[in-house]
Formats: C-alpha cells, structure tokens, sequence
C-alpha cells in the first residue's frame, strides 16, 4: 500500500470517528457545565466536574422515576422475548411439523411491520382490555414487535446445535422440553446472550409505544421523559444535556463492556 | 429434523404474543379502512372512499416524496461510508479494529430522541456548533437555522439518522469480511493490484449479500423512522419533513380521523411488504 492511500485511509477512520464522537462529547460537556459558561469558554473539560446538573434533574425533575420505569419496562420486555422466542427458534430450526414454512412466513412478515402503522388498531385494543397507563400494555406490545426479529435470530443460533446431541438424547427417552433446557439451552447461552442485550437495548430505546400508553407521569420510561424535558425545561441546557446522559450512559456501557456478545447478536441475525 | 406435533407448543407463547399484538392489529387496521369513522366509532362502511381521499391529500404525496429521499439518502451515504470503512478496517490489527468498530457503533445505542435533542442544538441558529464551526473557517455565509428552514430540515435530519446508521454498515459489513477467503486477497496482491482495485474487483462484488441485506434494512427503515422527526422538527416547519409515521401519529391523536389514519397505515404496510418481497427475490437470486 502506498503512502498516500494510507494517509487517505486514516484520514477517513479519523472523520468518522470525530463524526461519532463529537456530538457525544459535546452533550458530556453541557451536562457537566454550570449554566454560567455553558456556552462561553473553550471545548475542552472544565475541572473540578460540576454534578449540579445531573443532581437537579434527577431528584427535581423525576429523572429518579424515569430511570426506574426504563429499567423496569426493558427489564420485563426482555425477560418475556428471551423466554419465548427460544424455544420457537429451536421448533423452526429442529422440528419438522404441518405449517412450519407458512408460520415461519409470518414471523418473517412480521420484521418489516412499522410500529406506527399498527398503533392505530392497537390503541383501542389497549384500551379495550384496559391497558392504556398500565405497564402491561407497553411491556406485552413491545415483546410482540420484537418477536420476528428474536424469533428469527433464535432459528439461526438453532441451527448451529448438532443434530447428534439432541438425536442421543431422543433415544434415551427425554421429552422435548427437557431436552431444551438440559441439552440445547447451555449450547445457545451466548446466542441467549446476545437476545437478551439486543432486546434489552432496543426496550430501553423505544419511545413511540410509551408515548401513547402512559399519561401518568410517574409510570413513563426515560425517553419520554428527556423528550418532555425540552418544553418543560426550555432553556436549562444543562439539565437537559444531563437528561440525555442519564438516558444514553447505561446503553453504552453496556455495549462497550459486552461488544462482543453484541456482534454476534447483529451479525447472526443478518448474515444467514 | 424431529416431526412432532410438540412443536405447536413449544411455538405458542411466542406465536400468541405475535398475533394478539400485531397481527391482530394489522386485520383490524385494513378493515377500519374500509369504515367511515366519527368520534371513534364506527359509522357507515364507506369502501374504498378512504382511499379516494389518497389521491386529493397532498400532505400525504409529500410525505411519501420525503420518505423516497430518505431511502435514497440511506443508501447512497452510511451504506457506502460503512463499505469503506470495513474494507479499510480489514487490513487493520484487531484492536484498532475492536476500538474503531465500538466507536462507530455507540450513536446506535443512544436513543433516537436523544440523537434528536443533541443534534437540534449543533444546528441551533443561535448557539449551535454548525454556524459556530462555519463561520470559524470564514462560510459563515453559509450559516442558517438549520431545522427550521424548508429546503435544508429534511437533509439536516437525514444527517442525524446517518449517524445513528452508518456503525452497524461497519460491523455488519466487517463481519462478512473477515469470512471471505483471505488468500484470494493475497493472489490479487502478488499480481500486483492496488488497494481500490481489490476494493472494486473483490471486496464489493463479494459483499453483495450483505449490501443488499443493508439495503433493505435501511429502506424499511427509512419508511418506518418516526421518533427522530417527531421530537426535533414534528414534520415542520410547514410539512418540510413530514413523513408517512407523523401524518398517521397526526391524524389519528390530533385529527381523530381513525379510517383515514387506517388508510395511511395499511398504505404504509403495504409498501414495507412489497419492498421486503422485491429484495427477498433479489436474495435469492445467486
């Protein structure tokens, strides 16, 4: 490789990484800022790092409940998808069965079906079964539209599991079930894994379906909450950008301390 | 392979899940298409007069326009970003590769209501990082209030979602990478081609899979995206970003208008659908 072609090259990773980071660093830096130079002073850190903002907003401003509901809502979503799609990923991948291409379809249907497009008819329903301002009616809606993609994600860590292990165990006599749990499940625990982190950050992400099912303000997830914040709190920046931390930091802690399980979650649901 | 009719069971939690909360709403969205509707209830079953209506409403032709902008902007800048990032990447040692990777990927973890409140202050006309940046470099002149001008809102925001995009392109892109035979590289190189030869020659011939894996993510995608216009610009100023997700949010919770806003969402459907079937096709096309 040439000189020059290295130099562009660098230059390109450097770009990007500026374009990723800066937008990030600039809402640390806001949040960490007290209101009097917010927005004068040079870009770089300021010492000793003022708290102030994040203190406000989390006992003032409800932060604390927000936090609490998001943990509470993607905690839920996600033990409910890592207890289902599993075991329809592993009937996809392992059995044969009348229907299977025709279910497996619908699944397949399902990963392109826009949330907005079914809130209309949802909506009712919700309110039908009284759900509207129940946790219930965001955490069950939620796992159903990530149900396609886990359900598809789970068949293809299922296909990895040797056919052996589980023929052996047939010929011992086990049912299905037990075989499930003994046998396939410790095989998948990283597939698992990478289910329940993706699910989880998609949960925690999620703004539309809480928007519209909660009016209590003590049961909305942080999301709601940051976006409020801007026409409540107009011009405290610095309390918003330190909403915004409180709304993002858990995610990329989580994604920086367990990259690898990410990866494969994003690369098994892609590339086969 | 086990034939058994356990199957059903082991099916059933997720399956009901599935059809209770989407599958049932999408029946009962086509059939509130077909209805006249008042207050939420009901009236006269009207056919296809809903989608007569289509025709006359304009805001929902601009919509769909910017939606079309949207695919096509998706594809053309992170896709293509993430292809030469990767390929740049592969010839890189794992750590570099590890931190790069972790660092173009974090925008994807952050919210995008979050991404929306952060990068409505960089093109805040007033204090934002843009005009600051341009007119320290003395384009100045080309300083303005981003979001709030039609001809630059829908491109301003379309630079939001690429941020938030173009990290999975890399990783997605880089896993099909690393799979792909290392000593075809190696023969290219001792006939003597240069970096952008093997790029074009072999790394995006052979990415094909992924590229249009890609693409039909970002397209749904790009029909699909609702929270980052909803919480920077709610489709203004005027009807400049409007997309199809806010004029069906509008019309059902602020118009109260359920068949029309039915409509939308069974044309919305239908469009995510036809575009899935189409690259399905291509997919199986070797």
């Amino acid at each position: 490789m040439t000189k020059s072609t290295r130099l562009v090259q660098n230059l390109i990773l450097l770009v990007f990484a500026l374009y990723a980071l800066v937008p990030v660093y600039l809402v640390f830096l806001a949040a960490i800022r007290s209101e009097a130079d917010l927005f004068s002073g040079p870009l770089t850190l300021s010492w000793p790092i003022n708290f102030a903002n994040f203190g406000r907003i989390w006992s003032e401003a409800g932060f604390a409940t927000y936090f609490m509901n998001s943990v509470i809502t993607a905690v839920s979503v996600t033990v409910l998808v890592v207890l289902t799609a599993p075991l329809a990923g592993f009937a996809f991948a392992k059995m044969n069965f009348r229907g299977r291409e025709v279910l497996f379809g619908l699944f397949l249907a399902g990963l392109v079906v826009p949330a907005p497009s079914v809130i209309v008819a949802l909506y009712g329903n919700l309110q039908a079964i009284g759900l509207i301002d129940n946790r219930i009616g965001v955490i069950l809606p939620q796992a159903a539209l990530l149900m396609p993609f886990s359900v598809f994600m789970m068949r293809t860590v299922m296909q990895d599991v040797p056919d052996e292990l589980i023929e052996a165990a047939v010929m011992d006599g086990a049912g299905l079930f037990k075989i499930y749990l003994t046998i396939v499940v410790p095989v998948v625990k990283p597939g698992l894994m990478s289910l329940g982190l993706i699910t989880f950050l998609f949960a925690w992400q999620e703004y539309l379906l809480p928007l519209v099912v909660f009016q209590t303000e003590s049961l909305k997830p942080l999301t709601v909450g940051a976006a409020s914040l801007q026409g409540r709190y107009g011009v405290d920046y610095g309390g918003i950008a330190a909403a915004g931390l409180i709304a993002f930091a858990p995610l990329v802690v989580l994604f920086l301390a367990m990259q690898r399980s990410f990866v494969r979650g994003l690369t098994a649901g892609a590339v086969k | 392979m086990l034939t058994t009719r356990s199957a059903y069971l082991f099916l059933a939690p997720s399956l009901a899940l599935y059809v209770l909360f989407v599958g049932l709403p999408i029946l009962q969205v086509f059939g509130f298409s077909f209805f006249d509707w008042d207050n939420g209830i009901a009236g006269d079953f009207i056919g296809l007069a809903n989608y007569g209506r289509l025709l006359a409403d304009g805001v929902f032709w601009t919509a769909l326009w910017h939606n079309a902008i949207w695919v096509v902007l998706t594809l053309a800048f992170p896709l293509l970003a993430g292809l030469v990032i990767a390929a740049i990447l592969a010839e890189r040692n794992a750590s570099v590769v590890r931190w790069l990777g972790a660092i173009y990927f974090i925008p994807r973890t952050i919210p995008l209501v979050v991404a929306g409140i952060i990068w409505g202050w960089i093109y805040n006309p007033i204090f934002g990082l843009l005009n600051f940046g341009l007119e320290a470099v003395g384009l100045g002149g080309l300083a303005g209030a981003w979001l709030a001008q039609d001809n630059t809102a829908l491109l301003s925001l379309n630079v939001v979602g690429a941020w938030t995009f173009f990290g999975f392109c890399v990783i997605i892109y880089l896993a099909a990478i690393q799979s792909i035979d290392p000593s075809l590289y190696e023969a290219a190189s001792i006939d003597g081609a240069s970096w952008w030869r093997k790029f074009r020659d072999l790394t995006v011939p052979l990415l094909r899979g992924s590229t249009l894996f890609l693409g039909l993510y970002a397209a749904i995608e790009a029909m699909r995206f609702f929270d980052l216009v909803w919480v920077t610009t709610q489709g203004g100023p005027g009807y400049a970003t409007e997309v199809l997700t806010t004029h069906i949010y509008k019309t059902f919770f602020l118009v109260g208008d359920f068949g029309y806003a039915a409509t939308l969402s069974v044309v919305l459907l239908i469009i995510v659908l036809s575009i899935s079937a189409g690259a399905f096709a291509l997919l199986r096309k070797p």
